[in-house]
């Protein structure tokens, strides 16, 4: 088994996550999105309460497991997905369809989570699920979830935020090596390896993941090579209560108040209300409203 | 994919181009139209998040002139059923969109946009 190791980040953290988060997925893309395809129940709890004829955005929508969402109403919602992985985004395109038919073809963008690319204010709602943690600096996790703030409605915007916590689910397989004070507080940058085995065929890509090479025996007594790639990517694994903080932080640089509506009377005022937040299966999340009081 | 409905939203975000950068302009499309599941109740509650203007000339870029210059007071069922298949039946598979304002030039390949900006670009 892999074990999850600390890093730390050096350099730029911009060609820091070119390097062990976008270069990686690109080379993992299939992989990664065939074990990737059960929603997660909050967030498809979350996606099921939107009413008709709402837009969203999906940011750093992977293979586009939430894009078709909800499933017993499809088309009512629309759910746009951006990612980093250009070779994702092929696969988000068809997300839902049982084979690459042109009959649900999504909405995908290719485009950085920190870009401006919408009209500010546009969407009704925007879900950042296991993304944000991607991102290798604090300044650029705030500014993630300022773009998610700036592109839903004022008025009404709703926002679901997934981020991998330092508390690991017991039964994840994971082993984490971190215990101290310092990290349950700070969060843990780390590189966490992703394996793929496969058997050796000549004519494969050059990739840039560590290669094992390794002998095994069939049954027949034939012998065959086996190649086990394994690529790192980074993460930064939130402690409690920082993705919280992250959001107040976040906000507050907006001129945004923090809080439910009734508790703020000035008129003209905007305002984020945190709905939910709380830990499920190694993930911190926090649910958002926004409000404006009106003139 | 780039349907009318996702152009509609996006707007150009290189460095210091904050004014005249919507609606960007098709340019070269390659477009397939596909059937979708009509849902009146869907298109009548997107409108209110649409740029009229915007989208009926990104309509006649992509060579569909059936939408009225002037947003209607009325929606009809008509009216809802062209707006459906503007929004969300025109697929553009290849070609790009380009800002009016700086004319930075976003390609589509394969229904994919490309969004991303060099460095020196972003804001
Ligand atoms: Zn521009």
């Amino acid at each position: 088994m892999q074990n999850i190791t600390p890093t730390v980040v050096v350099n730029d953290p911009q060609s820091y996550e070119d390097r062990h988060v976008h270069t990686v997925y690109d080379q993992i893309a299939t992989h990664f999105s065939s074990t990737r395809y059960k929603p997660w129940p909050i967030i498809a709890q979350f996606l099921s309460s939107l009413p008709d004829g709402w837009i969203g955005l999906d940011s750093g929508t992977g293979n586009g497991k939430y894009l078709p969402l909800p499933v017993d109403r499809p088309n009512s919602i629309l759910t746009i997905g951006l990612d980093r992985s250009r070779n994702l985004l092929e696969i988000a395109r068809y997300a839902g369809n049982e084979s690459q038919s042109h009959h649900n073809i999504r909405e995908v963008v290719w485009g950085d989570v920190l870009g401006d690319v919408w009209r500010s204010g546009i969407f009704d709602y925007a879900i950042s699920i296991a993304t944000i943690h991607h991102l290798a600096s604090y300044e650029r996790r705030k500014l993630a979830v300022q773009r998610l703030i700036q592109c839903v409605s004022p008025k009404h915007g709703r926002i679901l935020i997934y981020v991998w916590a330092i508390e690991q689910d017991k039964l994840s397989k994971r082993k984490l090596p971190l215990d101290d004070q310092q990290v349950h507080q700070a969060g843990q940058d780390v590189f966490v390896p992703w394996v793929m085995s496969h058997p050796n065929t000549k004519n494969r890509a050059k990739k840039h993941g560590d290669t094992l090479i390794s002998n095994s025996r069939e049954s027949e007594g034939e012998q065959t090579l086996k190649i086990t790639e394994v690529y790192h990517r980074y993460y930064h694994m939130f402690a409690k209560e920082e993705l919280t903080q992250l959001v107040h932080d976040a906000a507050r640089e907006l001129g945004l108040c923090i809080g439910s509506f009734e508790g703020f009377s000035e008129q003209h005022s905007r305002g984020i209300d945190i709905v939910q937040e709380s830990w499920e299966r190694s993930n911190y999340f926090v649910e958002l409203k926004c409000w404006q009081s009106s003139d | 994919m780039v349907r009318l409905i996702t152009h509609n939203l996006l707007a150009c975000h290189v460095k210091g181009c904050t004014t005249n950068n919507f609606p960007l302009t098709f340019q070269d499309v390659q477009i397939e139209l596909q059937e979708a599941e009509f849902n009146p109740e869907f298109v009548r509650n997107l409108l209110s998040r649409l740029d009229w203007a915007a989208l009926v000339d990104a309509a006649k870029q992509v060579g569909d002139t059936s939408l009225p210059p002037e947003e209607p007071e009325m929606m009809d069922d008509d009216l809802l059923k062209k707006l459906h298949h503007v929004l969300l039946e025109i697929h553009v598979i290849e070609g790009a969109m380009t800002c009016p304002n700086c004319k930075h030039v976003y390609p589509i390949s394969n229904g994919i946009p490309n969004m991303l900006l060099a460095e020196h670009e972003i804001g």
